[in-house]
């Protein structure tokens, strides 16, 4: 009872005896080791860390006002074509390209020059950017980027008003009219 | 002296460390490797030269498509979980769903890595996530070819609802100049 006899257990015995011993026996890993280390690489290629890039934006809260004069503001307005018109204080705006070329990843030459020469000639410059509705995102972390290249950190978001909308037009119908006669 | 030493016919290396090694490295990739989920929405990040990285944990991502939509999403399962009991649910509800169809949702938002939200309902979410988390990180990241106005809505939502820094989501630029 309880005991489980091999059928033929005996005959087993005997020829596990006749076979040869296996002392010390190889297997060829090569293969898959090439395939371990191929699926390793593939791995190690394609993970990616990934973390996204950003940029941090800090804004005054709602109430705080600074007071600041007049010839110290500079007022940068984009426009949704590309073109920013900028003025120092009340003066008429000036009107330049954003960009170089359509499809440029980072600002026009012009445009930098004229914001290094500007931050360097008056230290207490404060710009104001005001972007239109119809601009497109890319304008506003293209300059945003350009001002931290540059360490400008005395800039701040405005809205653009109808105010803003005159101003710009009044220079547009300038030119307009200049061609005209030209 | 090449001729003293006995030449080395046949030799065999040991190369099971290395290949313990590899596996181990392997199995190590194999898991931690995670595919990117398909995002809701395709988004084409502007460049720039910032170099800081996304937060780990306790993001809120308010993203803006290029045609002006606006999705949102929320890192943490259990903040998705009181954004849908605060906002959500009692919509539901009030349409007429069963309790069983409601959890059904549930199970399916808590899921959602973003999820479409619609310009004047934006607010609502943005402070629900707030209050389901109060270390909630905003981060913005819009479309290249997203209106200013758009991006411009969640800026001034941020401002209004105090959340004074925050982060736009770009991608690296190498160029220099």
């Amino acid at each position: 009872m309880g005991l489980v006899d091999s059928p033929n257990g005996e005959q087993r015995g005997r020829r596990a005896k006749r076979k040869r011993k296996r002392l010390g026996f190889h297997i060829d890993m090569t293969p898959m080791v090439d395939v371990a280390f191929l699926l390793l690489t593939f791995f190690m290629l394609t993970t990616t860390f990934s973390k996204a890039n950003t940029m941090e934006i800090n804004i005054p809260p709602e109430s705080s006002e600074i007071k600041i004069a007049e010839t110290n503001v500079m007022t940068f307005r984009i426009v949704q074509d590309g073109y920013v018109y900028w003025s120092i204080g009340e003066a008429t705006p000036k009107k330049i390209r954003l960009y170089d070329e359509e499809g440029a990843m980072s600002l026009g030459k012009e445009v930098r020059r004229m914001l290094s020469q500007q931050t360097r000639a008056n230290s207490k410059l404060v710009i104001v950017v005001k972007i239109s509705d119809k601009a497109k995102y890319k304008y506003l972390v293209d300059l945003i980027d350009e001002f931290n290249i540059m360490k400008i950190d005395r800039f701040s978001l405005d809205d653009f008003t109808d105010a803003d909308a005159d101003a710009v037009g009044i220079v547009s119908e300038f030119e307009n009219s200049l061609t005209d006669l030209g | 002296m090449s001729k003293v030493k006995s030449k080395r016919i046949g030799f065999r290396i040991d190369m099971t460390p290395m290949v313990d090694v590899a596996f181990l490295l392997l199995t190590f990739f194999m898991l931690t490797t995670k595919f990117r989920p398909p995002e809701t929405v395709q988004i084409d990040l502007p460049s720039s030269h910032a170099e800081q990285k996304v937060p780990e944990s306790n993001i809120l991502t308010v993203s803006v498509s290029g045609d002006n939509r606006y999705y949102m999403g929320v890192s943490s399962q259990h903040s998705r979980e009181r954004i849908f009991e605060r906002v959500i649910q009692p919509k539901l509800e009030t349409a007429g769903m069963s309790v069983s169809a409601v959890a059904d949702s549930l199970q399916q938002f808590r899921l959602a890595e973003s999820f479409r939200v619609r310009k004047n309902e934006l607010s609502h979410f943005v402070t629900a996530a707030r209050v389901a988390n109060q270390r909630v990180r905003p981060v913005v990241k819009a479309d290249n070819e997203a209106d200013f106005e758009a991006v411009n809505y969640v800026l001034k939502l941020f401002k209004e609802s105090n959340i004074l820094t925050f982060n736009l989501v770009t991608v690296f630029e190498k160029e220099v100049h």
